[in-house]
């Protein structure tokens, strides 16, 4: 087969209908990544123009062009938009787009779930744009500090709308952390060892793990503050054994990682652009990686440097300014590292290379005073001033917008074919990069001079007039560069010339390939022997493009592309990827009509989406997988290999592992929360503990260990061809899982108090109600188990669908064990 | 997973023992630790120093271990995260020597 009939056959089976059919059923990671950047960039400009009215609203002391009202949604909305909005799905978008090319593979590990975190992250969005539209957007700041945002205080919609939509947000952010973890680990050219690895896959690595265990505690803590406004069960009311310090040490658990899952994904483009731009390999790619698994563990101990006002003893805010102090050791090691690249090199002052200059100045500073405010004192004096609000700002805009400005002119070749108008960049660069400094710099003083975050208007006699002024004009120069730069993205797309292959250089696989990528990326699949495979082999792309790799055959329209030992890169197995397809649509659909059934207070109709999902999960798990095996199939001309679902470890494996562990970190933090509360809150011990169930809970144990070894059953009954008997095993354990819920729901009806009494009753209340739901997933996954055996779908060689429920039912079985120990407790120890 | 685990062993010692030092001075400080004697100090320090010289001593061990992780880059960079968790302990863990209990 020559290369063109290659490109036609290879494109009609990973190539995307045209139209809104096509719209709608894309699984393809390069359309989701594309839509994403598109949709963060468009809530960016959202986010800026609630900016630009900020600053005109501040421009001049007593200034009615906003009222308070208003401004409260202003900023909270402009914080809400730039974090969960704009930063991190811009960072999905680039890595669903390059990673695989980067990798050397077709696609994304588990293409509809990109799909489906695309949609929910569009609907969310959505949600949370309306609201600002209607009035009604949430005013609390972003970080929603309770109890400014519980019913008492906020009696509207506004918060709701901010703990429903992010928390729909959040699930595309998870599903995006899976993704990526799991495509790096596993879906990579053969040959390609983790330490030959491209560092920015490292960089997105690190973060999707981050992401893994940092978004689980504000998922949780939004969960409990939309249960406390809608059902009155008070986790956060100081009346009743709640504690306002629970929901601020649960939303910086996330806050503070949040900041370095940020700026990570900033940092790999970085320490990719920035060698090419200097001509020269990055210098110590190991020390770099060590630095980010250092500031990757670290970013989670600092999470009270946010709250060294609340008075917390002086012992544990000394753990949390070390470990704030400490954490600029692995940063400093990487900017030595790009100083040392750029030393070594011979770099070229282009456009990509003004930005990361900009990004190094600006950030440093950021640091800078970072590492200030990590001093408890110095924060004493300037909390919630704007030397804050302009110290974040250079973090954020320094180590994120900068260096993406600086990467979007470095791949826009790639993702348009086409050259950069000349010199309408520059003149961005220093619109943005003079207005920047202009506004945010002199904030420094504006916040030294005591001006407070979250005013909406000041006094003259103040003596902050002329530096708001200043950083008002320096904004709107900011945001001309900003849409200066929109307008040459747009004359870079429609307007300009072709761009050559490869236009700066790079020795990354990305541009192994004609330029805009096709939709399977390449041909037949590298094998890697070198961390810079184009600098080693420039006619790479060429051999690739004429079948000298693997998977070169286009072969029953199946997406197939190959995943790798995870260590060594050793050829492992060849992963078929499922087509196109509404379900990823549909199903977020579905999810986005439970939150606004739960937005508009129709609970009970609520559970029909629940159902719903259940039904479109049990679907999507259901159209993959066949009846027959495909055995060991061709790879390369005398090389073979199994296919996924024949084979131990397979990516479907793996996310379920990391989904578990997420899971697990949503546990912790609610175990977290119960022994905060237990130990800080006031109103404790609680006028009521649980009276018994020591019975009921045994049983309800004794059952979980039931139903975890029934399904461990199945799976081995299944591994050895024993259809009858997997089947039979499948049913008990169902049975058991059944038992399961009635037992836990049992000691909470009949042993605790009202879960509205006290924040003891709704805890332990909570804890039961996640362990019924995970024995409720257990008991799917068997019914799934018990149908796949019956149809052919489960046998002695495809039993990764088994392995998959086994995971599932150990998983409840220990999280009813560990629940049932803590609820239990009070009564055994009485 | 061993892979994921090798590299970070270090550094989840160092997570562990910072949680386990926060959450112990939760305890002590509610549980008034601070108010009993005991050899001429308080339990609530004699506990809290205690713990933290055992973390140390862990990160120690941590370290010897990974030099029989086979050499290569696994073991380079479960040496570096060893280092660094043992580093973070003895820094961030510090507080106890000196600082006041509970106020």
């Amino acid at each position: 087969m020559n290369a063109l009939n290659r490109h036609r056959a290879l494109t009609t089976i990973w190539g995307s209908p045209q139209g809104w059919r096509g719209t709608a059923t894309s699984v393809n990671h390069s359309d989701i990544g594309r839509r994403f950047i598109v949709a963060a960039f468009a809530f960016f400009a959202i986010g800026g123009v609630l900016a630009m009215l900020m600053r005109a609203q501040l421009a001049t002391p007593g200034s009615a062009f906003v009222g308070p009202e208003i401004y409260n949604q202003l900023f909270t909305m402009h914080g809400s938009i730039m974090m969960f909005l704009f930063a991190i799905p811009m960072f999905e978008g680039l890595a669903l787009y390059l990673l695989p090319k980067m990798l050397g593979s077709r696609d994304m590990a588990f293409p509809r779930l990109s799909a489906y975190g695309w949609w929910c992250y569009l609907f969310g969005g959505t949600i949370l744009i309306v609201s600002l539209a209607l009035g009604v957007a949430p005013d609390s700041g972003w970080f929603m500090y309770t109890p400014l945002s519980s019913k008492a205080y906020t009696p509207g919609i506004n918060a709701d709308v901010w703990l429903l939509g992010i928390t729909f947000v959040e699930i595309s952010a998870v599903a995006a952390a899976i993704e990526i973890t799991v495509s790096i680990l596993k879906v990579r050219a053969p040959g390609m060892r983790l330490d030959r690895m491209p560092l920015l896959a490292w960089y997105l690595l690190v973060t999707a793990l981050m992401m893994i265990a940092a978004f689980p505690p504000l998922i949780l803590a939004s969960m409990l503050l939309e249960v406390e406004r809608a059902f009155g069960w008070p986790f956060f009311d100081p009346d009743r054994g709640g504690s306002p310090l629970l929901w601020q040490h649960l939303f910086w658990l996330f806050g503070h990682p949040e900041v370095y899952i940020i700026f990570l994904p900033a940092a790999g483009v970085v320490s990719t652009v920035l060698p090419v731009m200097a001509r020269t390999r990055i210098l110590g790619y190991g020390w770099i990686v060590a630095a980010l698994l250092a500031l990757a563990f670290l970013s989670f101990g600092l999470w009270v440097h946010h709250m060294f006002t609340t008075g917390i003893p002086h012992m544990a805010l000394g753990f949390f300014s070390a470990a704030s102090a400490l954490v600029a050791v692995p940063t400093a090691l990487q900017i030595f590292a790009w100083l040392g690249t750029l030393w070594n090199g011979r770099p070229e002052l282009k456009l990509p290379m003004l930005y990361l200059l900009g990004f190094f100045l600006i950030f440093v500073l950021g640091g800078l005073t970072g590492v200030m405010l990590a001093m408890v004192p110095f924060d004493w004096q300037a909390h919630d001033t704007y030397f804050v609000v302009a110290h974040l700002h250079y973090v954020l805009i320094g180590g994120f917008v900068f260096p993406m400005l600086a990467g979007a002119y470095y791949w826009l070749p790639h993702f348009t074919g086409r050259a950069r108008v000349p010199k309408l960049g520059e003149a961005a660069f220093w619109l943005i990069f003079v207005g920047f400094n202009v506004t945010f710099f002199l904030m420094h003083l504006t916040g030294l001079l005591g001006m407070p975050r979250r005013i909406y208007t000041y006094p003259e006699e103040m003596g902050w007039t002329w530096l708001n002024l200043l950083s008002s004009v320096g904004s709107f120069a900011m945001a001309f560069g900003f849409a200066l730069f929109a307008i040459d993205v747009a004359l870079q797309i429609f307007m300009s010339r072709r761009s050559r292959r490869n236009p700066w250089g790079g020795s990354t696989l990305e541009w192994a390939m004609p330029i805009p990528a096709s939709a399977y990326n390449f041909a037949s699949q590298p094998h890697i022997e070198d961390r810079d495979p184009l600098a080693t082999d420039p006619e790479l792309g060429l051999r690739l493009a004429r079948g000298e790799g693997y998977l070169a055959e286009a072969r029953h329209g199946r997406r197939e592309t190959m995943a790798v030992d995870i260590t060594t890169g050793a050829v492992d197995h060849v992963v078929v990827l499922p087509g196109n397809t509404r379900l990823p649509i549909i199903t977020a659909a579905v999810t986005g009509s439970f939150f606004l059934c739960l937005l508009f207070g129709f609970y009970w109709l609520a559970l029909v989406p629940v159902a719903g999902v259940i039904a479109l999960g049990w679907r999507w798990a259901w159209t993959l997988g066949w009846q027959e095996d495909l055995g060991r199939v061709s790879i390369r001309p005398g090389e073979t290999a199994l296919t996924h679902r024949e084979t131990a470890g397979a990516p479907g494996w793996w996310g379920s592992v990391f989904l578990l562990v997420s899971d697990a970190t949503l546990l912790g933090s609610l175990l977290f929360g119960y022994a905060f509360l237990w130990v800080v809150a006031s109103n404790w011990p609680p006028p009521e503990l649980i009276g018994g169930g020591i019975f009921i809970g045994l049983v309800a144990a004794l059952s979980a260990l039931a139903g975890t070894a029934l399904t461990r059953r199945a799976t081995s009954a299944s591994k050895a061809g024993s259809t009858a008997s997997a089947s039979r095993a499948a049913s008990a354990a169902m049975g058991a899982q059944a038992v399961v819920i009635a037992a836990l729901m049992s000691v909470g009806i009949t042993e605790l108090p009202v879960p509205g009494s006290h924040a003891y009753a709704a805890i332990c209340w909570t804890l039961l109600l996640y362990a019924a739901v995970h024995a409720l997933i257990a008991l799917l996954c068997a019914a799934f188990i018990r149908a796949r055996v019956v149809s052919g779908h489960v046998s002695g060689t495809r039993t990764l669908e088994a392995s998959v429920a086994q995971l599932f039912g150990d998983y409840a079985g220990a999280a009813t064990l560990i629940v049932l120990l803590c609820v239990l407790a009070p009564a055994v120890l009485s | 997973m061993m892979f994921l685990a090798r590299i970070s062993a270090g550094l989840l010692l160092w997570a562990f023992g910072f949680s386990l030092l926060y959450a112990l001075h939760g305890f002590g400080c509610e549980g008034g630790w601070h108010e009993i004697r005991i050899a001429g100090g308080m339990l609530f320090r004699w506990v809290m120093v205690s713990v933290w010289v055992l973390l140390c001593i862990a990160g120690l061990a941590v370290i010897w271990w990974i030099r029989s992780v086979p050499a290569g880059f696994e073991r380079r960079l479960g040496f570096a995260s060893a280092l660094v968790g043992c580093a973070a302990t003895v820094v961030t863990g510090a507080p106890v020597t000196i600082t006041s209990a509970c106020v």
